[in-house]
C-alpha cells in the first residue's frame, strides 16, 4: 500500500454562477503530519475540502489521494470528515453510538447490518475519545467538547487514514482544545494525514506541522516555522485582522527595538515577538 | 362490554367500511414511515408542493387514458425536479421557486379539470374519499405503498444518514444523488398511494404529523419510526371508525386526531422539560 498522501495538481474550481473559488493550486501533503489550511472566510478552504471529498469537480487539474482517484479513495473509506459544530442538527434523534456507527456504514453490506467487527470498532473509538460513558446520550445532550469528540470518534471508527477537520476549535474551551490537540497529534504520529481548515490563527503554531495559506489560490505552503510569518499572514488575510502592536518604547526602557505584535480575528490571538517581523507589519499597518 | 365491541364491529359489517379501514391502515403505514424522513430532512414544504402539483397530472392522465396514478406520479416528480433546476439556475430562493411551481401547477390542474369533462371529482381529489374506495383502488394503493415501505425500511439507515449528514454520506462513498432523487421519487409515490383516500390537501398532514410526533418523543431513529407508525395507525383507524359513528368526513377527522396527538406530545415534552428544570433548580 502506498503512503497516505494528498496530491493537488493545478486545481481550479469555478462554480456554475461564474465564481472563481480557486485557481491553480498545486501542493503535496504527506502522511504523519498535521497540515493547517488557513485563510479568511471565502478564501476557498471549504472549496478545497469539497474537491478532496469529490463534491465539486475541479474545472482544471486533478486530486489524487494515496495514489488513487478521489472516487476510488472514498470507496475504500480512506477519507473521514469531521464537520463544524454549527453544521450538525443536534436535535436529530440519534444517540452517540449511532453517530459513531455511521462511520462503519461503508464497511457494511447492503442492509447496513453491523457485524461484530463494527461493534468493536465503535467501542474502541468511543474509548479512545473518552466518550464511552456518553454512548447512550442523544447528541443534543452533550457539551461543546463532547459534541466535537463524537465526530472524531466516528472518523476513528471509520478507520480512514485521511482526516479532514473543519474548524475543530470553535465553541470549545481551552482545556478541551488541548485534549483534542493531544489526540490529533497521536493520530498523526500513527501515520494518518490530518488536514485542518481553520481561521483560528492562535492554534496553528501549537497544533500544525505544516501550513497552507490560501486566498483564492495557494499563497504559501511549508513548515509552520518558515511559512507562518507575519508577512505571509498579512498577504493571506489582508485587512481582515485586528493588529495590536506594542513597540520597543512601550516594552523596554532601553534601546531594544523588539516589539510584540498580536494578530487576532475572533479567536485565540497570534503573537509575534521580535525585531524584523515587527517592522514589516508596521509598514502594512500604516497603509491600511 | 358488548356495546364497546359493537362500536368496532358494527362499521365492519359494511363492505365499504372494510375497504376504508384497510386503506387507512395502508396509508397510515407508508405515510408515517416517509414522514420521519420528511421531518428530518426539512422537506415539509416540498411535501406540500408535490401533493398540490399532482392535480394537472390527474387530468392529463384521464385525457390520455392512462392510469391516474401514473399521471399524478409524473406531475409530482416534475414539480420536485423543476424546483431543484430553477433554484440552481436562478437567483430566486428555493421556497419562492417552489411556491411558484406548485401553485402554478395546481392552478393549471384546476383549469383543466373545470374545462375538460373528466370523472375526476374535484372535491374528492382535494379532500379524499376513503369511503368510496373500490377494490381496484385498494390493490393499486396497496402495491405502491408496499413497494415504498419496503424500500424505505430496507434502506432506512442510508436515507437517515443522508438526512443527518450528507457530507459524511458522500465521503464514505454512498451515492448521495441517488439517495436524494430516491427520496423525491418515494415522496411522489407515497403521495400517489394516499391520494384517493386523503386527497391532495390532507395528505400533507399525514406526511408531516406522525414524523413530527415521533421527532418530539424519540431519542433514536428507530424509536421515532415506531412512534410515528403507532400514532399514524391509531389516528387513521380511530378516525375512520369515529367518522362512521358521527357521520363526519373521514380524512379530515383523521387529520384532526393527528393534530391533537401532536399537541399532546408537545405538551408532554414541554411539561417534562419544565419538571426537569424545576427538579434541577
Amino acid at each position: 500500500m502506498s503512503k497516505n498522501s494528498i496530491q493537488l495538481e493545478n486545481i481550479s474550481v469555478t462554480y456554475p454562477n461564474g465564481h472563481h473559488a480557486l485557481t491553480g493550486v498545486t501542493a503535496s501533503i504527506e502522511a504523519g503530519s498535521i497540515c493547517g489550511l488557513v485563510g479568511v472566510n471565502g478564501a476557498g478552504k471549504s472549496t478545497l475540502f469539497k474537491a478532496i471529498m469529490g463534491f465539486v469537480k475541479p474545472s482544471t487539474g486533478r486530486v489524487t489521494i494515496s495514489g488513487m482517484a478521489v472516487k476510488q479513495a472514498l470507496k475504500q473509506n480512506l477519507v473521514c470528515y469531521v464537520p463544524q459544530t454549527e453544521e450538525v442538527d443536534w436535535n436529530f434523534p440519534v444517540l452517540v453510538e449511532d453517530v459513531v456507527m455511521m462511520g462503519r456504514y461503508g464497511h457494511m453490506g447492503f442492509l447496513r447490518h453491523p457485524s461484530k467487527a463494527d461493534h468493536e470498532a465503535v467501542t474502541a473509538a468511543l474509548e479512545r475519545t473518552n466518550m464511552t460513558e456518553f454512548r447512550k446520550r442523544q447528541i443534543g445532550e452533550l457539551s461543546g467538547g463532547q459534541k466535537k469528540r463524537v465526530f472524531v470518534a466516528r472518523a476513528l471508527a471509520q478507520g480512514g487514514q485521511i482526516i479532514l477537520l473543519d474548524e475543530p476549535f470553535t465553541g470549545i474551551d481551552i482545556k478541551t482544545e488541548d485534549a483534542l490537540i493531544i489526540l490529533f497529534r497521536s493520530l498523526a504520529a500513527e501515520g494518518r494525514l490530518i488536514l485542518v481548515s481553520t481561521h483560528n490563527l492562535g492554534s496553528v503554531p501549537s497544533f500544525c506541522d505544516d501550513v497552507m495559506l490560501i486566498n483564492r489560490t495557494l499563497l504559501a505552503h511549508g513548515p509552520v516555522e518558515t511559512v507562518f510569518t507575519q508577512e505571509n499572514l498579512v498577504k493571506a488575510f489582508g485587512g481582515m485582522l485586528r493588529h495590536h502592536q506594542l513597540v520597543g518604547a512601550d516594552l523596554h526602557d532601553d534601546e531594544d527595538k523588539r516589539s510584540i505584535t498580536v494578530l487576532s480575528d475572533d479567536e485565540r490571538p497570534l503573537v509575534f515577538y521580535g525585531e524584523t517581523g515587527g517592522q514589516k507589519i508596521t509598514k502594512h499597518g500604516n497603509k491600511e | 362490554m358488548d356495546s364497546l365491541l359493537a362500536f368496532f364491529t358494527e362499521p365492519l359489517a359494511h363492505e365499504f367500511m372494510q375497504r376504508a379501514l384497510l386503506m387507512s391502515v395502508i396509508i397510515a403505514s407508508v405515510c408515517s414511515i416517509f414522514s420521519c424522513f420528511l421531518v428530518l430532512k426539512g422537506w415539509s414544504l416540498m411535501g406540500d408542493a408535490v401533493s398540490h402539483a399532482v392535480l394537472p397530472g390527474l387530468a392529463l392522465a384521464f385525457v390520455a387514458g392512462i392510469p391516474l396514478a401514473i399521471g399524478a406520479f409524473i406531475a409530482g416528480l416534475f414539480c420536485a425536479l423543476a424546483t431543484g433546476y430553477l433554484k440552481e439556475n436562478s437567483r430566486v430562493k428555493e421556497d419562492a421557486v417552489m411556491g411558484i411551481v406548485f401553485s402554478g401547477m395546481f392552478a393549471l390542474g384546476l383549469v383543466l379539470i373545470t374545462k375538460i369533462e373528466t370523472d375526476v371529482h374535484l372535491l374528492h381529489v382535494l379532500f379524499g374519499n376513503i369511503l368510496g374506495i373500490t377494490q381496484r383502488d385498494l390493490i393499486e394503493a396497496g402495491i405502491i405503498a408496499l413497494l415504498c415501505a419496503v424500500i424505505m425500511l430496507v434502506k432506512r439507515k442510508d436515507l437517515m444518514l443522508y438526512c443527518f449528514d450528507p457530507v459524511h454520506a458522500g465521503t464514505i462513498g454512498l451515492p448521495v444523488r441517488l439517495l436524494h432523487f430516491g427520496l423525491l421519487i418515494l415522496l411522489a409515490l407515497t403521495i400517489v398511494s394516499a391520494l384517493k383516500a386523503a386527497g391532495i390537501i390532507l395528505v400533507v398532514a399525514m406526511l408531516i404529523a406522525p414524523g413530527a410526533i415521533g421527532f418530539l418523543l424519540a431519542r433514536s431513529f428507530d424509536h421515532m419510526l415506531a412512534i410515528a407508525l403507532a400514532a399514524s395507525l391509531f389516528s387513521c383507524i380511530s378516525g375512520t371508525i369515529l367518522s362512521y359513528h358521527f357521520d363526519t368526513a373521514t380524512a379530515p377527522l383523521i387529520v384532526v386526531i393527528q393534530a391533537f396527538l401532536f399537541l399532546l406530545a408537545l405538551l408532554g415534552t414541554s411539561l417534562g422539560t419544565a419538571t426537569r428544570t424545576i427538579i434541577k433548580a
